[in-house]
């Protein structure tokens, strides 16, 4: 199947540093991809040299098949993509905006029509329309940013970290946002520094460091494959030897160790296996106060891997 | 494009203040007369030819050039703006033009303007107006001698990305050439060489059957120099410069007018006419060129 973006050993370098480093990154279509990496990973980078705003200095681009390069108008009319920070002139109104930029996409008179309202109401600005930009507080601006992305009812929408600058209930709209774009059948490409906010809405993730790609899969396969042991954390009252021997005899369970009345459960698995674990304990005596589990989530993969690469500071290449 | 640089040019006023520019210069220029003949005590002198010849002045086509496209690339790039712009399926050749055409579409709603009120003050001031089916090529010519101000702006604006940068060099030039000219012309007298530069140019006389028109032959001048090409196409300009003579010991020295060379008033004007677009197409290509091949780094 054809991929929404496809880059092949994708090369960016400002003097002597490299910001992206031969990045082979697969989108597949009608996905919520995220994009993750610390500050300076080379994530906007990356992005804007799939959008056509920087030229890479090597490597290849792919956009929904199309190759990128050079000034080609054509190979953004099925894109949308809202830049990290968005910034708009600030002299036109928000409606004003999306039927200039709706023009810009070649969409009819009526079309406009119709579609404007539909977005400004998507993102939750129909009472600001009229308003000027320039009045516009960040987060409206960041909203505005989503609605000119949809305009043209695009098969691939870019968005360069759009919870940035939000307050935590602008975090959790455009993670709905994201997932409503999704369900209209859109390929959803979303850069993030911001762990929760990808394991909450993606199904693929890719993460870079240093502009070097570290990881990418589906987020399933990256949370389970690379984490290493999940654990089971069990606080349990009338904690005793019998019942720490009976949760060492499942045969999922690689080892235990006891912590006063505090017992984590290391495993060999990474199914679901609570419930056993806690029928164990219930059947030799234990009263279970609390249980958690470990190991298992997006921001501990993203941990180790930054950790083994090196940290999280843009790489400059060692002078010969 | 158009549009969006239009609202641009209206909301932030630009229309406006060159407007207020342009009422000013014309206003001084028609004012001065009745106030110096005030003072003088002389009678102001008709001049039937004063608004097919009126212009905005070397000046005048800087200030309004100035206004007009000082920020409209740099400030672009300088407010982050570009970025959601050239993301849109609208070609960086389309973006240029678009600015282009609304520059354009500006200049020429301020000329009109201005060149009506230089027409109703012309006939207030100096009496009936003749030949006034030519005001419009004075016009487009005001304008093309603006466009070589605005090309070099864009050039600058788009190299630097930068508004203060932009203005700052293009007043270098114009300064440079407003005063650097003259002294050349003083020194050197009117020579060609002068007409190929921006600016004043060369300047020369003209014989008519009723009097004399001083002729200028750079850029500044293709409205006027059109009109007087199209009023005397055969008409011929003489260059001459002040020679003082062989100084004899005992004599009186007696200054003289000393020809240089002749041209064809139509040649003077498709001249200045040819080196405006030379140069507009030159800073133009340098201005496209610039943003076609600009990395938004912002």
């Amino acid at each position: 199947m054809e991929l929404a973006i496809e880059t092949d050993a994708l090369t960016k370098k400002y003097g002597s540093l490299t910001a992206v480093n031969k990045l082979n990154l697969k989108v597949q279509r009608n996905s919520i991809h995220g994009f993750l990496g610390p500050n300076g990973a080379g994530k906007t980078t990356t992005i804007k040299i799939v959008v056509g705003l920087l030229k890479p200095d090597g490597g290849n681009v792919k956009v929904l098949g199309q190759p990128v390069h050079g000034d080609q108008a054509d190979s953004r009319l099925r894109v949308g993509y809202m830049p990290e920070l968005p910034k708009f002139p600030k002299h036109l109104k928000g409606r004003e905006l999306l039927d200039i930029y709706g023009q810009m996409y070649g969409l009819t008179k009526q079309q406009r029509q119709e579609q404007i309202p539909k977005l400004l109401d998507l993102v939750g600005l129909k009472e600001r329309e009229n308003d000027l930009i320039g009045k516009y507080s960040k987060g409206m601006q960041q909203r505005i940013g989503i609605a000119q992305a949809l305009l043209n009812s695009p098969e691939l929408v870019i968005l360069d970290e759009p919870s940035l600058g939000l307050d935590p209930v602008g975090m959790v709209e455009v993670r709905e946002l994201v997932k409503a774009i999704a369900k209209e059948g859109m390929t959803v490409f979303v850069s993030s520094h911001l762990l929760f906010e990808v394991e909450q809405v993606c199904t693929h993730v890719t993460i870079i460091n240093r502009g070097n790609m570290l990881v990418s899969d589906t987020l399933q396969s990256v949370s389970s494959m690379l984490s290493g042991p999940a654990a089971i954390l069990v606080e349990v009252a009338k904690l005793s030897t019998a019942v720490v021997n009976a949760v060492k005899t499942l045969p999922f369970v690689s080892s235990v160790t006891q912590d006063g009345d505090k017992l984590t459960v290391r495993l060999t698995t990474r199914e679901d296996v609570r419930a056993e674990v806690s029928q164990q304990i219930t059947s030799t005596g234990g009263t279970i106060v609390g249980m958690s589990t470990q190991g298992s989530n997006l921001e501990e993969v993203f941990l180790q891997l930054i950790t083994k690469d090196g940290g999280g500071k843009p790489q400059s290449p060692t002078k010969p | 494009m158009v549009r969006y640089e239009m609202i641009w040019n209206i909301r932030k006023k630009k229309f406006l203040g060159i407007l207020i520019v342009a009422f000013v210069f014309a206003t001084l220029g028609l004012a001065l007369p009745p106030v110096l003949s005030s003072v003088t005590g002389q009678a102001i002198t008709s001049d039937p030819n004063f608004a097919v010849t009126f212009s905005a002045g070397g000046l005048g086509f800087f200030l309004f050039a100035l206004a007009t496209a000082m920020n409209s690339i740099s400030s672009e790039f300088e407010s982050g703006t570009i970025v959601p712009l050239l993301t849109k399926p609208v070609s960086r050749t389309m973006v240029f033009l678009g600015k282009l055409f609304a520059a354009f579409i500006m200049l020429l709603l301020v000329y009109t303007v201005l060149f009506s009120y230089a027409v109703i003050g012309g006939i207030a001031v100096y009496g009936p107006q003749s030949n006034l089916y030519l005001v419009p090529l004075t016009l487009l010519g005001n304008v093309l001698s603006t466009f070589i101000w605005v090309a070099i702006l864009l050039a600058m604006g788009a190299l630097s990305k930068n508004t203060l940068v932009a203005a700052l060099v293009a007043l270098g030039v114009f300064l440079a050439l407003f005063m650097a000219l003259p002294i050349v012309s003083l020194f050197a007298g009117p020579s060609p060489a002068l007409s190929y530069v921006p600016g004043g140019g060369a300047s020369g006389v003209m014989n008519v059957t009723d009097g004399t028109r001083s002729i200028a032959t750079g850029t500044d001048g293709v409205g006027v120099n059109l009109v007087n090409a199209v009023l005397y196409p055969a008409g011929a300009v003489s260059f001459s410069k002040i020679n003082l003579g062989a100084m004899q010991p005992g004599q009186t020295i007696v200054p003289f007018q000393e020809v240089l060379y002749t041209e064809n008033m139509s040649l003077v004007a498709w001249r200045s006419v040819g080196v405006a677009f030379l140069y507009v197409f030159v800073f133009l290509f340098i201005a496209w060129y610039a943003l076609k091949r600009a990395q938004i780094l912002e």
